[in-house]
């Protein structure tokens, strides 16, 4: 099972809605392969939906009369929660071989980037079961916070090697880009590259153009980007980095999950390894 | 490593090892009990029982319509009497699923007024039903292979005629029973997957007989027979050529 939360460890790509696309079974619903993306279907829903009620208790909280709803809405969060710690359980599994499998990667820096946060999210998967252990009351004695703060470190730092990798993905388009801009002395009639000569307008602005424009044309790269990014809201938050407040943090798991689900409902979005 | 991967990606495969897993606290604690365990560790399983079935609940949140979906397919069987089973067991699937909706919203007090007692009630009324339907169309299948298997040693002539020369009507029938015996002994044998499927609805069919009061075991029998259920699942999960088709 691939969970959502911390990234996608496996690199299990076939769409959880695959009537259309599955070109061996006519309706392969029951097609077993098929079915693997449920699983993940299944945790992005949840996720999506805690991160709703956070975000929706947050805005209304406020509000005079609606102190019953705000209680349903936490009451909700907090079960999609603890189901979500119990489904993951065994994604350490998961995080350890996808670790196995990033080893191979022929670059240097992809390889070491994502095989640091395979592993430091297998950790996170470790603390994440430990903490669960503790919730349903069966390890009483588990210092909660200490390994809460351990959990969100993990976290934190496999996110931020996802960000080393997104940044690497982009840096070396942005080099070939401005290597191709640098050979081409009359691009003024090249469309493709037309917004390219930004680059000679020079400095921040030029350079924000071309990333725009790079990101615009790596839609892959610019989710896995958005989401990383708004997964950091919640480590920063915890550990003290950056404070804001539960609507902030909501919002932005709202939005990663919904990039999540467009991940798994159309593949080719998925930043492949 | 990679074999659990691949296993727990699948969409059943979770869901049915914490089954086993309930089933197994379900079975430990009342073991313990007869043991005299303390009072704390038979909580600390019951706890544990309690969180897995509404972890469960809650991963079976959108069951009911893919139960909806099977039952639509399978009305395209060519077989009617396997098309009259399967489609209703389908349907009461669909039906124990939306009651298990409502008592997740009830457990977890998004709907407070939810009565627990009702809907679990009704959920088990349906899952019986569906077990029900699930041993009849097994029946039938064992029934088609039975007359196979018994015009197919007619054929092949009547060496077997004096077996049943008996001297009193007895004797004959107690006979003809051992017959059938073995021959459905056989046939199960050489259908791995009609077995399992037979086993595991006859497993199941006890937790709704115990928790409706038509057939009050213990809670023991109980956990051991969906142990057995969930365990069987999970090697048709792991071998899907043991499932039994459609």
């Amino acid at each position: 099972m691939v969970e959502e939360s911390p990234g996608d460890p496996s690199g299990y790509t076939q769409p959880w809605f695959c009537q259309s696309r599955c070109k061996t079974h006519h309706r392969c619903r029951n097609h077993s392969r098929c079915r693997r993306t449920k699983n993940r279907a299944i945790s992005t829903f949840m996720r999506a939906t805690q991160y709703t009620c956070m975000l929706l208790s947050y805005l209304i909280e406020r509000k005079a009369d609606k102190e019953k709803l705000v209680m349903k809405l936490k009451q909700l969060e907090s079960s999609m929660s603890s189901g979500r710690k119990m489904f993951r359980l065994g994604n350490m599994v998961h995080a350890l071989v996808a670790a196995r499998k990033t080893t191979q990667l022929p670059d240097v820096v992809p390889r070491f980037c994502l095989t640091a946060s395979n592993l430091t999210r297998a950790l996170y998967f470790v603390c994440d079961a430990v903490l669960w252990l503790k919730s349903i009351g069966l390890q009483p004695d588990v210092d909660k916070l200490k390994w809460r703060n351990w959990a969100t470190k993990c976290y934190y730092f496999s996110l931020l090697m996802n960000l080393a990798r997104d940044w690497y993905e982009i840096s070396w388009r942005l080099e070939q880009a401005v290597q191709g801009e640098k050979t081409k002395e009359n691009s003024f009639w090249d469309k493709h590259n037309q917004e390219l000569n930004c680059v000679r307008c020079g400095g921040l602005h030029g350079f924000l153009l071309l990333l725009f424009q790079i990101l615009k044309r790596h839609p892959p790269l610019l989710l896995d980007l958005v989401k990383n990014l708004c997964d950091l809201s919640g480590p920063l938050d915890t550990l003290g980095i950056c404070k804001t407040n539960p609507g902030v943090i909501g919002f932005c798991g709202v939005l990663s999950s919904l990039v999540g689900i467009l991940t798994l409902a159309s593949p080719q979005l998925k930043l492949k390894q | 490593m990679e074999t659990w991967v691949r296993f727990s990606a699948q969409s059943q495969a979770k869901e049915r090892l914490f089954r086993a897993a309930q089933y197994a606290c379900a079975l430990a604690g009342d073991t313990l009990r007869r043991n005299g365990a303390s009072a704390g560790v038979l909580a600390s399983v019951r706890q544990l029982e309690a969180h897995l079935s509404l972890g469960r609940k809650l991963m079976r949140l959108g069951s009911s319509a893919e139960a909806l979906e099977a039952a639509k397919r399978a009305i395209h069987l060519s077989d009617m009497v396997l098309r009259f089973c399967v489609t209703l067991s389908h349907l009461n699937r669909a039906m124990y699923f939306a009651c298990d909706n409502v008592l997740w919203a009830g457990k977890t007090g998004l709907v407070p007024s939810v009565d627990q007692e009702k809907w679990g009630q009704r959920s088990f009324r349906y899952y019986l039903f569906a077990l029900i339907v699930n041993l009849s169309r097994d029946a039938y299948e064992i029934r088609i292979l039975m007359e196979r298997e018994a015009n197919g040693k007619r054929a092949k002539g009547n060496e077997n005629g004096c077996q049943l020369r008996a001297d009193n009507g007895l004797q004959q029938l107690g006979l003809r029973l051992q017959i059938q015996l073995r021959l459905l002994i056989r046939i199960l044998w050489n259908n791995p997957p009609l077995l399992l499927d037979v086993v595991k609805n006859a497993c199941d069919l006890f937790i709704p007989l115990d928790k409706l009061g038509l057939y009050k075991t213990n809670p023991g029998f109980v956990g051991l027979c969906g142990l057995t259920s969930s365990i069987l699942s999970i090697l048709t999960i792991l071998h899907p050529w043991l499932k039994l088709k459609p």
